[in-house]
């Protein structure tokens, strides 16, 4: 005979009320392992923020006057006699290469999402995502090797050459176009026809040359331009703007999806272009999912440790004036990575503690960051169910 | 607007995406492909009797006999150079004896002056080398020409000898120079003894850094400060310079045309550069304590990670309906998410090991647990994502068949949701391989003792890939000399990284095919 007490039989299909009991009281327990184990995460952000406010607070009851030091004295002499725990500089530096990859990274992560996500045959899309997965995949420490060893030399050798082939490049088409456009606006008004041709011929002749000239100064100048050090915040810029693209790609391109179809179709229907529905209705309408982009791309530049530890050069100053790229410079992440080394073995001193209070500042500024980009795109989400 | 300029604009809108497509791809080859290329050649390269010599030593790879036989035939060609800088040195002794005599000369001479310069001369014979010699009759030259006595030819002869002791005295320095140089190239000269440093127990391994050494022994580098404004301009003039009229002169042609007979260079696949443990700071050996270090971290994160990360999504798509609560939670993963590695890195110093001490410095331990850390937000998204996918029906299905809801999970839910799973799970590992500023205070060390089995590592420091790319590219004491090594290194910790998504890319495709069918 088959002794089966399981569900599975038939005859026990109605529980018995202590089976029943154990049965809830079972299915209670597990579910609060559940619950428990899943908090693990809330509670590892909790500790996460906790231990490092811990040991961030001691370094402003240590030394007098610490908070005013910190966040606006500009020096940085960790093992001179007298210390000087001066930040300033070092929050400037980390802010400069944030809004250097920024400038690299959004343009191109939104035109390429935008490509992605409105113009790309799904067929061809499949294989351009690896491109980004692979961008995204690979370790920063790699990263912050080419740009020491391979980008930096290459910077200080050519860097003028380079800098004005990318500006040749990046500017043709682009006053091309804006020549074109801006003549065909300022003729738009001219009453016959032939009228406006020959206006348009002659405008497109003046600006052309008026701008090629613009050009060709700018060039030069770069071409003369003489870089002294190949690790300097240009390099580190534009390595953290390639590493921050994923993320700009993927979060703008979910939220261009996120705009429906209608919206595109309703554009169409009008007799807009591609182009014309894009830059009028759906990037209004994928804004706020934009802007999160950017604040996910502005907290990859700013979280990021090897690559600016590496090839930024680490002088803690800041660029004179302050929008000189070509400068070396410092951030947190290399800060505390680069002085831990010398100070885990004063365990306790204000050395130690100043490291954990520029991770303090990281971590809220990041926390802020997530917040605000989270609040936004669950804002386009109801606003956009809301409309549809 | 005209409808053609509006064409226009709607064409290079799209030129635009297309640009930028085009920039991220080429960024991509671009960084890939010196990694890729020059990391190939720590691997393959053209290898010199050298480096069969070192592999035969300490790792007792190779055939004697055959290289017993080759570097007998190396020694023969080296021979004459160590000859010619013999005869130098014979024909330095020589103009030194020569000088000697001419100081006897002056010795002889009468009065307090020549007893002076005998007393100086009484010196030599205590005088163990030529250079300490050299230094004595330099002094009797020095002594000679402050003489201001009746007889003139003697101030002559003292000008004499100073002019023939500052020749040598000239010879001396790039002589050391060129014999250094020499010893960086070829190793230890015969009946030399053998030096402690590995690295000057051997000449140059590969025969692309022995042509930067031989370019160093043809010419002489020269740094020009005289612009302040630049920096320094970096000239070569030739070596053989140094040494015109001297027997010196004839070494370099005879190097120039045994360049290849000296070191035998020969195309070598060092397969050990994956297996070997590295020898003196890398400079041989290959990369497997570093290789192991970063599998060892890899897998440690991942068994602690998954079974919370999968058990979290678990709870949060089959288990709750919503509420502050798992509001609250999900805001919690997604901070954790975005928290930059290097606090990671603060926390596991200041909890794992500060406070509660899993181990009393860094360890394995220490830094898995920080890299689990980590990557659970991704292992919980992507597991959350997966059993997502898994139709209702199934549930449905299971659910009608009597099974209860446990049962369901873990026997129709999980089953199916299994390659999604793995995809987070393999991107993890990706992710957790790569991560350098969260072991910087956890876990890795680029000194350490010996190599431990697992279950010893976790509580151990230990190598890690990233790690020592960091340290060899930027600490180690012979940056240059090491670069294959590094960008090595950078390959193997891109090609784990790369196979790894690889095999997400592909899994994932696989499931999206079933999924449409």
């Amino acid at each position: 005979m088959l002794k089966t007490k399981s569900i599975h039989s038939p005859g026990n299909i109605i529980l018995s009320s202590k089976e029943n009991f154990v049965r809830r009281l079972s299915g209670f327990l597990g579910r609060g392992f559940l619950f428990l184990v899943t908090s693990t995460a809330a509670v590892a952000i909790l500790f996460i923020i906790y231990f490092i406010a811990k040991d961030a607070i001691p370094f402003f009851q240590i030394r007098e006057n610490a908070f005013a030091e910190f966040f606006t004295n500009s020096h940085w002499y960790p093992s001179a006699e007298p210390v000087q725990f001066g930040v300033l500089a070092i929050i400037i530096g980390s802010a400069l290469v944030a809004l250097g990859a920024i400038v690299v990274a959004v343009p191109l992560g939104v035109a390429a999402s935008v490509y992605l996500s409105d113009v790309l045959p799904f067929s061809i899309r499949q294989f351009v995502k690896p491109v980004i997965e692979i961008l995204a995949a690979i370790p920063s420490v790699a990263y912050g090797f080419f740009a020491l060893v391979v980008f930096a030399p290459l910077l200080q050798k050519q860097g003028g050459t380079l800098l004005s082939v990318v500006w040749w490049i990046l500017a043709i088409p682009l006053s091309f176009l804006a020549v074109m456009v801006l003549s065909d606006l300022l003729t738009s008004k001219m009453s016959s026809e032939k009228r406006r041709k020959t206006g348009r011929a002659v405008l497109v002749v003046i600006l052309s040359g008026c701008v090629f000239w613009a050009l060709y100064s700018v060039g030069g100048a770069l071409n003369n331009l003489n870089i002294t050090t190949g690790t300097n915040a240009l390099n580190v810029s534009i390595i953290l703007g390639i590493m921050a693209l994923p993320t700009v790609v993927s979060v703008s391109e979910d939220a261009l999806q996120a705009v429906g179809r209608d919206f595109r179709q309703g554009s169409y229907a009008l007799g807009a272009t591609r182009a014309e529905t894009v830059i009028k209705v759906v990037l209004p309408a994928a804004s706020s999912g934009i802007l999160a982009a950017v604040l996910l791309g502005v907290m990859r530049a700013l979280g990021e440790t090897m690559v600016v530890w590496m090839a930024s050069g680490n002088a803690a100053q800041i660029p004179v004036p302050w929008y000189n790229f070509l400068e070396p410079i410092r951030t947190l992440p290399a800060t505390i990575a680069g002085d831990m080394g010398e100070a885990d073995h004063v365990l306790g001193s204000a050395r130690y503690h100043v490291l954990f209070a520029m991770g303090l500042v990281l971590l809220l500024f990041s926390l802020f960051c997530n917040l605000v980009s989270e609040w936004v795109v669950s804002r386009q989400m109801k606003k956009l169910r809301g409309g549809a | 607007m005209r409808l053609e300029t509006r064409k226009l604009l709607d064409k290079s809108f799209s030129g635009l995406g297309l640009f930028a497509i085009l920039i991220m791809s080429g960024a991509l080859l671009v960084i890939l492909a010196p990694i890729f290329k020059r990391g190939a050649e720590a691997l393959f390269f053209e290898g010199t009797v050298e480096h069969r010599r070192m592999l035969l030593d300490k790792f007792e790879r190779g055939n004697r006999a055959v290289l017993e036989e080759e570097i007998a035939r190396v020694k023969a060609v080296r021979q004459p150079i160590y000859d010619i800088l013999d005869r130098f040195e014979d024909e330095q002794t020589h103009k030194l004896n020569e000088i000697i005599r001419a100081c006897e000369d002056l010795g002889n001479s009468e009065g307090s002056f020549g007893k002076r310069i005998k007393r100086r001369l009484n010196r030599l014979e205590r005088a163990e080398t030529f250079y300490d010699r050299l230094k004595i009759v330099r002094d009797i030259s020095l002594r000679a020409e402050k003489y201001n006595g009746p007889v003139a030819d003697l101030k002559h002869k003292a000008k004499v000898i100073t002019e023939l002791v500052s020749q040598l005295e000239t010879q001396k320095e790039p002589f050391f120079q060129l014999k250094e140089i020499l010893h960086e190239l070829l190793g230890p000269a015969p009946g030399e003894d053998l030096p402690v440093l590995i690295r000057k127990q051997y000449g140059q391994s590969r025969w692309d850094r022995a042509q930067v050494k031989l370019h160093l022994f043809f010419n002489v580098e020269t740094w020009d400060y005289s612009d302040p404004s630049k920096m320094g301009q970096l000239s070569y003039t030739p070596r053989v310079e140094q040494f015109r009229g001297t027997v010196l002169e004839e070494l370099f042609p005879y190097v120039e045309q045994n360049q290849k007979e000296l070191l035998e260079p020969r195309w070598t696949f060092y397969w050990g550069f994956l297996t070997d443990k590295s020898m003196d700071a890398h400079m041989f050996g290959g990369i497997m304590p570093e290789v192991l270090g970063t599998v060892y971290l890899t897998l440690g994160a991942i068994i602690f990670s998954v079974p919370i990360g999968i058990i979290a999504a678990i709870y949060l798509t089959e288990y709750t309906r919503g509420g502050y609560m798992v509001s609250f939670l999900r805001s919690c993963i997604s901070t954790l998410a975005g928290v930059p590695s290097i606090v990671f890195g603060l926390f596991g110093l200041a909890f794992f090991i500060n406070t509660v001490q899993v181990s009393s410095s860094k360890s394995v331990l220490a830094g898995s647990l920080t890299l689990a850390l980590l990557v659970l937000p991704t292992i919980i998204r992507a597991s959350e994502e997966a059993i997502k996918a898994v139709p209702q029906t199934y549930k449905s299905a299971a659910l009608s068949l009597g099974a209860g809801k446990w049962h369901t999970v873990l026997t129709v839910v999980l089953p199916s949701a299994l390659p999604g799973i793995l995809t987070g799970i393999v991107i993890s590992m990706g992710r957790a391989a790569g991560e350098t500023a969260p072991i910087i205070f956890t876990a890795a060390v680029s000194v350490m003792g010996a190599l431990y089995n697992p279950i010893e590592a976790l509580s151990h420091p230990t190598y890690a890939l990233s790690w020592n790319i960091f340290n060899l590219s930027t600490e180690h004491e012979a940056v240059d000399e090491i670069r294959h090594v590094q960008f090595g290194m950078v390959m193997v910790l891109v090609m784990i990284v790369l196979l790894l998504n690889l095999t997400a890319i592909i899994v994932r495709a696989r499931i999206s095919k079933k999924l449409q069918t």
